[in-house]
């Protein structure tokens, strides 16, 4: 028990320093040609690039709406206890969760075409896990406290076990093109090739304990839940076996489900870009519209049925003949068979967890690279407005995520300021349920072909990184050429 | 050069901005080992009702309930381990015209009574008599409910099988329940 416990607590805090799914640092940050991966329609100006493989797209991000690391882990000499009653127990609502996403770029190259430079084709293949777990608020509190004292008459919702997470290998081949000069469209092609999933996120039922009707104390449960795994139990007997080719035999079962030896999935990403004056821009897309089929490596567990109980009961005359002296285990086995839980191996769909990100850019202060040079205009000799032209750009962004629990938004106000042609820095405020102060910094540095940039959010949480809800980095290197080069 | 400088220097500042800047105060993740959980739980153990007709076939002075049952609750390895304290309730009404005597007896494995609680009921109480045994420190032992396997109950009728209450569906009821608290961690 105390081990489940500190695997919980373990996983709960690795995953509140890890990473989130909001990339508002990078999105339409178009000098960077990762911005492609979320709006396959951003404007693109480059002949062409390639990422350098594995370094070229990192990023870590971790969100806890609750409690932080900081708050439990720090040393002040407060009992642990105390803080967990205190800090996450009283705090802490079902809604909270603890999110985690990171993402590593294998390999990324694109290239406008040749016949047709209104095109701008990208291709490659990115690692990605994602996990979030809500706070299961009732259940730990069944578990603090129990189901006696003070929580007599209360209804512990078992719903509130929500968990979903993934690794997913993602193959993908995108198109940009430039419909006019005002409007750049993008779509992209995804094939998921999963590692493994897991999700237990359509739980329902309720535990309580009451005075009872006949006996003093009498508890009703009712329950529909599930735990759906696909590809874990794979995993879990090369581990068990321990055979002491363990760790040959997981590399081996992971890089066959990399490659597309797993459960496989199809998705799309949409986006645009829409000039609406020289110096206003609308950008949006949608991102991850896919599924995975999990039909191979499933191990579903389930847990339904109802019942209530109040103990053993005799009532006479009715009972009078009844010489059984198992009347306890009769107990325990009528409420094994009103509680059914079992295994399957059924197939499930799991659904990505869909994003939207939506911009509005106002650009500013005449200065930068003059009309007449604009990246794109070269190889799309009928023109169009020089976003280059203006050196300052002010802005808006909305994102949502598709969770568990609903719709999770994120509102971002952004400037962005280009020193020369070869530096730009993007700068965003960010409110979402894990922050109302992140601040967030990025840069793109242009040295020749060679791109270098790095985004980080949360800046002024980085004086007590334990003390953050949010926290998330991504940088990368890229070989960009340029039409002029 | 001077411009190539430049980016140098910005890309070190960057550098130092997720390196140096980012700091931490100091985290002590062994805390965990000093979490306690230490959760009470409610349940109902036993509910016995008989009507007076049953008492008075059972006879005057005579037994109408005698059962002995399995209740291995106490003493499966993962409760005893972690039980720390509880209190048993039990609750008595008599609405019937009899005095009666419920008397519970806590057996061992092997049959040996390890504690007993008897409940002399007067006939025809309007109030509920109410009794909570408390087990642990400045009570009774655990051991007795550690090493509890088995339930000995019975109902004796101390009078005359022949009185009938004018109670309206006269009857007695003895009502047991337990609150313990168990240290899971």
């Amino acid at each position: 028990m105390r081990m489940v416990c500190k695997i919980v607590l373990a996983v709960v805090f690795c995953c509140a320093t890890t990473f989130a799914q909001n990339k508002q640092l990078l999105y339409d940050f178009y000098e960077i040609p990762q911005s492609l991966m979320i709006n396959p329609g951003v404007k693109t100006s480059h002949k062409w690039h390639v990422g350098v493989p594995v370094i070229s797209g990192i990023s870590v991000q971790g969100a806890s709406s609750g409690v932080t690391v900081n708050d439990l882990f720090a040393n002040d000499g407060v009992d642990f206890t105390t803080k967990v009653q205190e800090r996450l127990l009283d705090v802490m609502g079902n809604r909270d969760d603890f999110g985690s996403t990171s993402q590593i770029e294998g390999f990324t190259i694109g290239f406008r075409g040749k016949n047709r430079p209104d095109d701008y084709y990208s291709f490659g293949m990115y690692g990605e896990m994602d996990v979030i777990s809500y706070w299961p608020k009732d259940l730990a509190i069944l578990a603090f406290e129990g189901n006696g004292g003070n929580n007599i008459g209360r209804s512990f919702d078992l719903g509130d076990l929500n968990v979903r997470g993934e690794m997913v290998n993602v193959f993908h081949f995108g198109i940009n093109r430039k419909v006019n000069p005002d409007l750049t469209m993008g779509i992209r092609g995804k094939l998921y090739s999963s590692i493994f999933q897991f999700q237990s996120i359509k739980n329902s039922g309720s535990f309580v304990t009451t005075q009872g009707t006949n006996n003093i104390f009498e508890s009703a449960i009712n329950a529909d839940m599930q735990l759906q795994t696909a590809g874990v139990k794979g995993f879990y007997d090369i581990v068990d076996e321990d055979s002491g080719t363990t760790r040959k035999d997981v590399e081996r079962l992971f890089s066959k489900r990399v490659l597309l030896g797993g459960n496989l999935g199809l998705g799309l990403d949409f986006g645009f870009s829409h000039q609406l004056n020289q110096q206003t821009t609308i950008t949006g897309s949608i991102l991850d519209l896919g599924f995975i089929y999990n039909a191979k490596d499933v191990w579903n567990y389930t847990f339904s049925g109802s019942t209530v109980t109040d103990g053993i009961s005799v009532i006479l005359p009715d009972d009078i003949n009844n010489l059984d002296n198992d009347l306890w285990q009769d107990l325990i086995d009528e409420i094994d068979e009103a509680l059914p839980h079992g295994e399957n191996q059924e197939a499930y769909i799991s659904w990505r967890p869909l994003k939207l990100y939506g911009s509005i850019r106002y650009d500013f202060g005449e200065g930068g690279n003059p009309l007449s040079d604009n990246c794109g205009c070269a190889v799309n000799p009928g023109g169009g407005i020089n976003r280059d032209y203006y050196r300052n750009s002010l802005g808006g962004q909305l994102f949502m995520i598709k969770r568990p629990k609903g719709i999770q938004p994120a509102l971002t106000g952004f400037y962005q300021r280009k020193l020369g042609r070869a530096i730009t820095l993007k700068a965003t405020y960010t409110m979402d349920k894990y922050s109302y102060t992140n601040v967030g910094l990025g840069t793109s540095l242009q040295m020749g072909p060679v791109n270098f940039y790095v985004l980080a959010d949360n800046l002024l949480s980085y004086s007590n990184i334990a003390d953050s809800h949010y926290a998330s980095l991504q940088f990368g290197f890229n070989i960009i050429s340029w039409n002029d080069n | 050069m001077k411009k190539l400088r430049y980016l140098l220097a910005l890309v070190t500042l960057f550098a130092f901005q997720f390196t140096l800047v980012s700091c931490t105060e100091e985290q002590n993740f062994d805390q965990i080992e000093d979490l306690s959980l230490t959760p009470t739980l409610s349940t109902g153990i036993f509910y016995l009702e008989s009507d007076e007709a049953s008492i008075n076939q059972a006879g005057p002075f005579n037994s109408f309930y005698f059962q002995e049952v399995n209740f291995d609750a106490f003493n499966e390895e993962y409760v005893s381990e972690r039980l720390l304290e509880g209190t048993i309730l039990y609750e008595l009404e008599n609405t019937t015209s009899k005095q009666l005597r419920v008397t519970i007896d806590f057996l061992s494995e092997d049959g040996q009574v390890l504690d007993t609680e008897v409940f002399n009921v007067p006939a025809n109480t309007t109030d509920i008599i109410t009794r909570d045994v408390y087990y642990g420190p400045g009570g009774k032992s655990l051991d007795i409910l550690i090493n509890t396997s088995g339930l000995r109950i019975s109902g004796n009728n101390l009078s005359d099988s022949t009185s009938v209450s004018s109670n309206e569906n006269p009857k007695v009821i003895l009502r047991s329940g337990a609150e313990f608290e168990f240290e899971l961690l």
